[in-house]
């Protein structure tokens, strides 16, 4: 019972996204030239950090440099009952390049020993001082911000708008995302191709019953199951009924193609498999699903094109009980989860062949305030991204925040002024990918893809050239 | 407009009972039809408080257990408040770290269910499982934890833009920061959940020290927003202490927003109109319902859902295919699917592990987690995702797993009984596949299109113009492949 690429008919997304942005951008000839088999032979994968990631304890300055980054760091993370404090001796594992405008040498926190290892390999880009003007402390309004690169309301997803806007590279048969989890990743949102939610490819087959199986009742279970479904598909009459006829046909549909990447997988890569479940995280478990993707796609399995990818790790809103450089310590745990998986994830690709064909971006919502409260931290403003891949140009990029000069929320404080401390807008962060890692010109990406923050005009990209620089 | 007096039909009659419970049982739409609106509303409402407090062992025995008071429940509308404010007010076992005070969180969502708005908000406030997630019983006076002043804010009562034209902001960060002062030296006893205050850790007292504490001293909120005027409101009215929570509530409850209307009885009731007539309520249905129940002066939620259950937009997503309307239908919450094809199929889940002894063979509360809503485990302080956000490709293919295990289900007492449903006399494939889609609350809500597909399905395409459903295939085969395609059709996630 195979299925064709054109039995993928059906598409997933979020119909009201679509009907935002109405059909003007879909239609675009521009886009779709500019588009056209861009990412080729590429993957992306999007890893969100919920609930807002502490950036001043994941890339944490170890001396001053030319301004006074490490004394302020002391000021405002204390060292005592509750103090969630890195001091110098417990970053010296975690070294990483210097702040490129003080010099101030940086550090990772020392659980992200994985990710120590990948920047040494040259393989990681860390974009520090990541943020926009204005910025909500609210995580619901922060996320939608960045998922969606616009920070005045609701669209599609940032990467969903280079889907729906690839006419010329997918076809609505195409399903060219694919979230881990259970909920379509609001950065893959939009209405003109499929976004498979998958958990685990294993258990991803149809639930026939087996008295119908003996009974060879199935082919007409199947049948009914897709008639119903697609008759859904065609109406016009309720976005939330197309909707579902939708989903539930490219579901039926990719249920009898994908649980094979899982079969494949183990046959041929049992002890990369074995290296993920050693960890027992769902990060490690998240990424494996999408390797067994990945591996199927390059070994040519029919009916598979998925590109791009998104997992969540939560658990990231750590207003009590953060804890520093121990061990058990709650920022310690998430960050070692999220650094070994990626490590063995990037082992696993390099073993493949693949290490330079797969990009990693990971974000969060926002940072965390700098000084810290009881034993944690509340919500903040900017904090660094990061960029994985053998394709990455290794190093730091952005400035380090400055923290002797807080604003009167005790956050950060967003510039595109010029000097030591000048921002990251995110959007560059992703004008940087879409331009340099999917091939879109920085024309059609700031008239296209990433709306302007017109409520600011003075805050937002002073000079938005997409090019960061940690792509080549 | 609001109009009590509206007689229902069979099919407002499925609505109603749709929205407010588990499924349209049959006995339950013949005795709702020829009810006034009115009537069937006070009806709805009439439950007595049944207080759920779902302890246990363990997660998953806790767990079960309230799936299985669900199930079993005389008021299912308590049920489905208490669900709403289950997700309104987000708690999660995973930070609370005890099954007991999840438990009294449980309880006392079901005690205010239906209740006064006002006083399930100051209960709230003092709750051990909320102190616990949103970190009240860590928010010192020296280092005031801005958690739960901000998601009260948020989330629980004004919105972080008020739903006025303009969509102006109803507070500033300096609210939040003189909130979370007011919440201050508040605890819980672990193994009890009884909640304490200790003057010596709040706000207004000063360090044992004698340090000075920075910013000590009377709050003051508000100022220039929420119709308060330049000055704000101070909490100096309702003395400093232990009783600053309660005046934070009282003060809330008197924002105003630039329409001048109450902000969070407009907020509440938005969202309850959501959950219960459709995603998209016009604001002038939400003003109708709020003043013909005077919910922003009574803060009674009874009040505030009868006059929302008599009002024309609750029966504006009643009609069935072809479906016109502008207001889209609701997708049905996972916890509402199951429970309500357990009511209508008379079954209930197996033993203190609540299993569906079909297919799979798992616990209820697995089912749940593949569904997307592990009870007691929200995503986030923002509760659940509604709507198209209950589905995707994982989360449909476990409400079909849901569907197979429970027709699957042939052994015992609890087993999947057809012949305790419908009339097993029946021959003609179309009408089993009414006899079905009556069982199943849905014969008003599918297409003729729809409804030949079952038939094709139960007659092989024509191939037999009647079955004998005393056979072996008919009956295991055929009529138990048929409940699950329905229990599976698109027409049965939606209401």
């Amino acid at each position: 019972m195979s299925m064709t690429r054109r039995q993928f008919f059906a598409r997933s997304g979020v119909a009201a996204a679509g009907t935002l942005l109405g059909p003007g951008l879909f239609a675009s000839p521009l886009v779709g030239q500019a588009l056209a088999s861009t990412i080729g032979d590429r993957w992306l994968v999007v890893l969100f950090l919920d609930g807002g990631n502490d950036g001043l304890n994941t890339v944490t300055p170890v001396s001053d440099g030319s301004h006074s980054h490490r004394a302020d760091y002391d000021l405002n993370r204390g060292t005592g009952s509750g103090g969630i404090n890195l001091s110098i001796a417990e970053l010296a594992g975690t070294l990483v390049g210097n702040d490129p405008s003080t010099g101030a040498q940086l550090a990772l926190h020392p659980g992200l020993a994985g990710l120590k290892a990948l920047y040494d390999q040259g393989w990681l880009g860390v974009v520090q001082g990541c943020g926009y003007p204005a910025y909500s402390l609210s995580h619901e309004l922060a996320r939608m911000t960045w998922q969606t690169g616009n920070p005045q309301g609701e669209s599609a997803g940032w990467v969903g708008r280079h889907l729906a806007s690839s006419s010329g590279g997918y076809l609505p048969t195409d399903v060219p995302g694919v979230t881990i989890g259970q909920r379509v990743a609001p950065e893959l949102r939009q209405s003109a191709t499929s976004v498979l939610v998958v958990d685990q490819l294993e258990s991803f087959g149809f639930p026939y019953d087996d008295l119908s199986a003996a009974a060879g009742d199935i082919a007409a279970k199947r049948l009914a199951f897709n008639r119903l479904y697609s008759s859904w598909a065609a109406t016009d009459l309720q976005d939330t009924k197309r909707f579902l006829g939708e989903s539930g046909a490219a579901t039926l549909a990719s249920s009898e193609i994908y649980p094979q990447l899982h079969d494949l997988y183990l046959a041929n890569r049992p002890g990369w498999s074995e290296q993920y479940a050693a960890l027992d995280r769902s990060t490690a478990r998240g990424l494996r699903e999408i390797a067994k993707i990945i591996h199927g796609n390059q070994q040519g399995v029919a009916g598979v094109d998925a590109r791009f990818f998104q997992l969540t790790n939560g658990g990231y809103d750590t207003h009590s009980n953060q804890g520093g450089a121990n061990v058990d310590g709650q920022h310690y745990d998430l960050h070692r989860e999220v650094g070994d998986s990626l490590k063995v994830f990037y082992d696993d690709l390099a073993d493949m062949g693949l290490a330079d064909k797969v990009l990693t971006l990971v974000w969060s919502e926002f940072s965390r305030r700098i000084p810290q409260n009881q034993s944690g931290t509340d919500h903040g403003s900017q904090g660094p991204m990061f960029v994985i891949g053998e394709a990455v140009n290794g190093g730091i990029y952005g400035n380090h925040p400055n923290l002797a000069a807080l604003d009167d929320q005790e956050n950060t404080v967003y510039s595109q002024a010029p000097g030591l401390f000048r921002s990251t807008d995110f959007r560059d962060v992703y004008g940087t990918i879409l331009k340099h890692w999917l091939g879109m010109s920085g024309e059609l990406i700031a008239s296209e893809m990433l709306v302007p923050d017109v409520a600011h005009p003075g805050g937002y990209w002073t000079v938005p050239n997409f090019d960061l620089g940690f792509l080549p | 407009m609001i109009d009590p007096d509206a007689v229902l039909d069979a099919r407002s009659a499925r609505h109603i009972l749709r929205r407010t419970g588990f499924g349209a049982p049959r006995n339950e739409v013949s005795s709702f039809t020829g009810l006034t609106r009115g009537q069937a509303a006070d009806r709805l409402l009439a439950f007595p408080n049944t207080i759920i407090r779902p302890g246990g062992s363990s997660f998953r025995e806790s767990h079960n257990r309230w799936v299985k008071s669900m199930v079993k429940s005389k008021a299912p509308l308590q049920q489905k408040l208490v669900l709403f404010w289950h997700d309104h007010f987000a708690v999660g076992y995973n930070k609370v770290g005890s099954v007991t005070n999840m438990a009294g969180y449980v309880a006392l969502l079901h005690r205010h269910a239906k209740g006064n708005f006002r006083t399930l908000l100051k209960a709230m406030n003092r709750n051990a499982a909320m102190l616990e997630f949103l970190d009240t019983a860590r928010n010192e006076k020296s280092q005031p934890n801005e958690n739960y002043a901000r998601e009260l804010l948020e989330l629980f009562t004004l919105g972080v833009h008020d739903l006025s034209a303009a969509g102006l902001e109803n507070y500033r960060q300096a609210d939040v920061v003189q909130i979370a002062r007011a919440f201050t030296g508040w605890g819980y006893e672990y193994n009890s959940g009884l909640s304490y205050f200790e003057e010596g850790r709040h706000d207004y007292v000063e360090e044992y020290d004698g340090s000075p504490n920075f910013d000590r001293g009377p709050k003051v909120i508000f100022e220039t927003v929420g119709g308060f005027g330049p000055a704000g409101r101070s909490f100096v009215v309702a003395g400093e202490g232990a009783g600053e929570i309660d005046a934070v509530i009282d003060i809330l409850l008197e924002h105003l927003d630039s329409d001048g209307h109450n902000t969070t009885a407009r907020r509440i009731a938005r969202r309850l109109c959501e959950y219960f007539a459709h995603p998209e309520p016009t604001l002038a249905f939400v003003d109708e319902v709020i003043s013909d129940s005077e919910f922003d002066s009574t803060w009674n939620c009874s009040a505030l859902l009868r006059s929302l259950l008599v009002h024309d937009d609750f029966y504006a997503t009643a009609a069935g295919p072809p479906y016109q309307s502008s207001s889209r239908k609701s997708v049905r919450w996972p916890i509402d699917y199951a429970v309500s094809t357990l009511r209508l199929l008379k079954m209930r889940p197996v033993g203190g592990s609540a299993q569906i002894r079909g297919g799979s063979y798992l616990s209820m509360v697995d089912h749940l987690d593949a569904m997307g809503q592990l009870l007691m485990e929200p995503p986030s302080v923002f509760g659940w995702d509604w709507e198209t956000g209950w589905i995707s490709s994982a989360t449909l293919l476990a409400r079909c797993t849901f569907a197979r295990d429970v027709v699957a289900s042939r052994y015992g007492s609890t087993r999947f009984r057809p012949e305790a449903l419908i009339d097993m006399t029946l021959t003609v494939p179309g009408d089993i596949v009414d006899a079905v889609l009556d069982v199943l609350g849905v014969s008003d809500q599918i297409e003729a299109g729809e409804r030949q597909v079952l038939i094709d399905y139960l007659s092989d395409d024509g191939a037999r113009e009647s079955l004998d459903l005393a056979k072996y295939e008919a009956r295991q085969i055929k009529l138990t492949g048929l409940f699950a395609l329905v229990l599976q059709s698109p027409a049965y996630q939606l209401q």
